[in-house]
């Protein structure tokens, strides 16, 4: 079935190499979004399993098949894209039809198959309409529709939901979570959403500067990020990264001169080692100066209704944010103290990988 | 609910007023001067021949002589018709030759990504830098080896290759059609061929007739060409055919002049129902 292997994928635009070496297995069935910031190669990197960039090193398999030298149409993939890429002269009939009589396939077969994907989709009264005659979110459902009428082995979405306002962003989304149940298909899935990465990833897979930093489910990048690198992209608002030193393995004297202790097995460093405490802003909370492990002053109190997002400075280039209630009535230049839990915490080495929990 | 205060509208300032004058009769001045040649023109195929040089000047044909027209497409030794629709089987194969040379061309140079396109871009522009008549011999030459000269070959072939004019021009508007277009019409499994034939043309439609409107003029207009490839009266298009009759009828003006006419005439009407059009060309070209 869908499957798809990546072994050793690099590819170069002229000198400069911007997919660095890439290994992944996604499994059939599988949805898989890739993540990273802008220029991480992402968009490259599924334009390359696509056919619609080209393999400079390493192979790409679908379904079993080496597919690396294979044209486009000829790899059983079919790709949503973020401006819908609709063919804008024509209905979105043709629109769904333009890629099945490329296949040759017969007249009647073709009406069928793009009348059953219509009424899937709920799109058949959209069908004698050209693109400019439709919302943003009817042309992003023939797009689908027309990647659907295929019937591919893998799909691909390249930041679909990127142009869609927030409301039918979250009606998309849960579309696409619904058609990758019914159809059963594999999906791989770009985006630099966070929340669409972790509300619809069976795995993600984080990229940076070409490579793959980390391949997890969303809840082990989330809560188990392999580096800090992760550890800041994943997560709205970011993990707070603090510096700290580890004593015999056993206590944290973070950068302002707080000591805390670590239970969490790590593995031998030299006593003293510099290292990183990874703790989430939901894990940091307001407390009272006499149980405080960190005070600051309040640099940014962002009151979104139902929590409260606050920026500290705890002191010279030492920054915190803290997720509290939306009860809390904090605002710019007050003192607060603070605890963390370190139950949830991670601890990255002096090379940036995490060294605890395991 | 209260009363709006009675205040007089702003009227503009007198000196912006003066201004405006000022421009509409400047304007007024040059638009008269550049329609007189027509103005004179237009009457003078309308008179006898001693009229049009008449003193005083008459700015009217008196009387007006409608027999001048019914002979310019009457007369063996000027086949006025006959050259009107050359001109339009020159033009109009040129117009055709160009937008689909072309615009190949373009899609490639625009559409396709592919080693060295920047150098054989930039060569294929230099090619507007050198003068026709630099390469005039050879190309006659290889067209007289041929045995095609008296023949619209050499005029029209040369434009199934491409123009390095249109070719930059069609590439800029080329540049403007989404990747993804093309994208996804890969994965449709479309040719190249059928990709800019079905899916990158139409989305370029106005380029291409402004294209096809440029090459309608200039090959109109070709006076060169046809002097040097073209020998037999029957095969001249107008350009060539009026200078011919002119050359061999010296004294028959008001003939000239209504060949003039009918020969300016469809690029005027052309140009007054696609005038936004070629605006549209003038800018992208970033020609004046």
């Amino acid at each position: 079935m869908g499957a798809v292997t990546l072994t050793g994928v690099r590819k170069l635009f002229g000198t400069m190499e911007v997919i660095k070496g890439i290994d992944l297995a996604i499994a059939d069935r599988e949805l898989v979004v890739f993540v990273g910031p802008s220029g991480c190669g992402k968009s490259t990197l599924l334009r390359m399993i696509a056919g619609l960039e080209d393999v400079d090193y390493g192979a790409i398999e679908i379904a079993g098949r080496d597919v690396t030298e294979l044209a486009p149409a000829l790899r059983g993939v079919a790709m949503v894209f973020q401006n819908y890429a609709l063919y804008p002269h024509m209905t979105a009939y043709d629109n769904m039809a333009y890629g099945l009589r490329r296949a040759g396939l017969a007249g009647a077969e073709v009406d069928k198959r793009v009348r059953a994907t219509a009424a899937m989709l709920q799109i058949t009264e959209l069908l004698p309409r050209r693109p400019k005659a439709m919302s943003g979110g009817q042309r992003q459902r023939v797009a689908i529709g027309r990647a659907i009428v295929r019937n591919p082995e893998v799909f691909m979405f390249d930041e679909p939901l990127s142009n869609l306002d927030a409301a039918l962003r979250v009606e998309m989304r849960s579309q696409i979570a619904r058609l990758h149940r019914e159809l059963q298909a594999t999906m791989i899935f770009v985006t630099h959403d966070q929340v669409e990465a972790m509300t619809l990833a069976d795995r993600i897979v984080v990229l940076n500067g070409g490579r793959i930093e980390q391949v997890g489910t969303p809840r082990e990048v989330y809560h188990r990020p392999a580096n800090i690198f992760v550890a800041g992209f994943i997560g709205s608002p970011a993990m707070n990264l603090l510096p700290a030193n580890l004593h015999r393995g056993a206590a944290l004297e973070l950068g302002w001169g707080t000591r805390v202790t670590w239970t969490a097995a790590v593995p031998a460093l030299p006593d003293n080692a510099p290292v990183t405490l990874g703790v989430r802003p939901e894990r940091v909370s307001l407390c009272d100066a006499a149980r405080a492990q960190a005070s600051g002053e309040v640099t940014l109190a962002e009151h979104l209704g139902d929590e409260t997002i606050l920026h500290l400075k705890v002191s010279d280039g030492v920054s915190l944010t803290v997720k509290a209630g939306g009860d809390v009535a904090a605002l710019v230049g007050d003192r607060l103290h603070v605890a963390f839990d370190l139950a949830g915490a991670c601890l990255f080495g002096p090379d940036g990988r995490r060294i605890a929990p395991d | 609910m209260t009363a709006v205060p009675a205040i007089e509208r702003r009227r503009p300032a007198p000196g912006k007023l003066w201004q405006s004058l000022l421009y509409h009769a400047v304007m007024l001045t040059f638009a008269a001067i550049f329609l007189l040649p027509f103005y004179w023109m237009t009457i003078s195929a309308l008179k006898f021949n001693a009229e049009i040089f008449a003193n005083p000047v008459s700015w009217w044909p008196d009387p007006v002589r409608w027999e001048n027209l019914a002979q310019l497409f009457m007369r063996d030794d000027f086949p006025f018709l006959r050259q009107f629709m050359n001109s339009v089987f020159y033009a109009g194969s040129v117009a055709i030759a160009v937008v689909l040379s072309c615009s190949l061309a373009a899609y490639a140079f625009g559409c396709l990504r592919w080693r060295g396109r920047n150098l054989v871009f930039a060569l294929t522009i230099c090619a507007l830098l050198m003068p026709t008549i630099v390469t005039f011999l050879p190309v006659y030459l290889a067209w007289s080896r041929l045995g095609l000269v008296g023949s619209y070959w050499p005029l029209i072939f040369p434009f199934l290759l491409g123009d390095a004019f249109f070719i930059f021009m069609l590439r800029q508007f080329f540049l403007g059609v989404p990747r993804e277009l093309m994208d996804a019409a890969r994965l449709d499994g479309a040719s190249e061929f059928r990709i800019w034939w079905q899916i990158v043309l139409p989305q370029v439609r106005t380029a291409l007739v402004i294209v096809g409107l440029f090459a309608i003029v200039y090959t109109w207009n070709e006076f060169f060409g046809p002097l040097i490839y073209l020998q037999n009266r029957e095969d001249m298009p107008l350009s060539l055919g009026l200078f011919t009759f002119q050359s061999q009828r010296a004294t028959e003006w008001s003939i000239s002049m209504a060949g003039s006419f009918f020969t300016a005439m469809p690029m005027v009407l052309l140009f007054l129902l696609t005038q936004r059009l070629f605006q549209q060309g003038l800018t992208t070209s970033g020609l004046k």
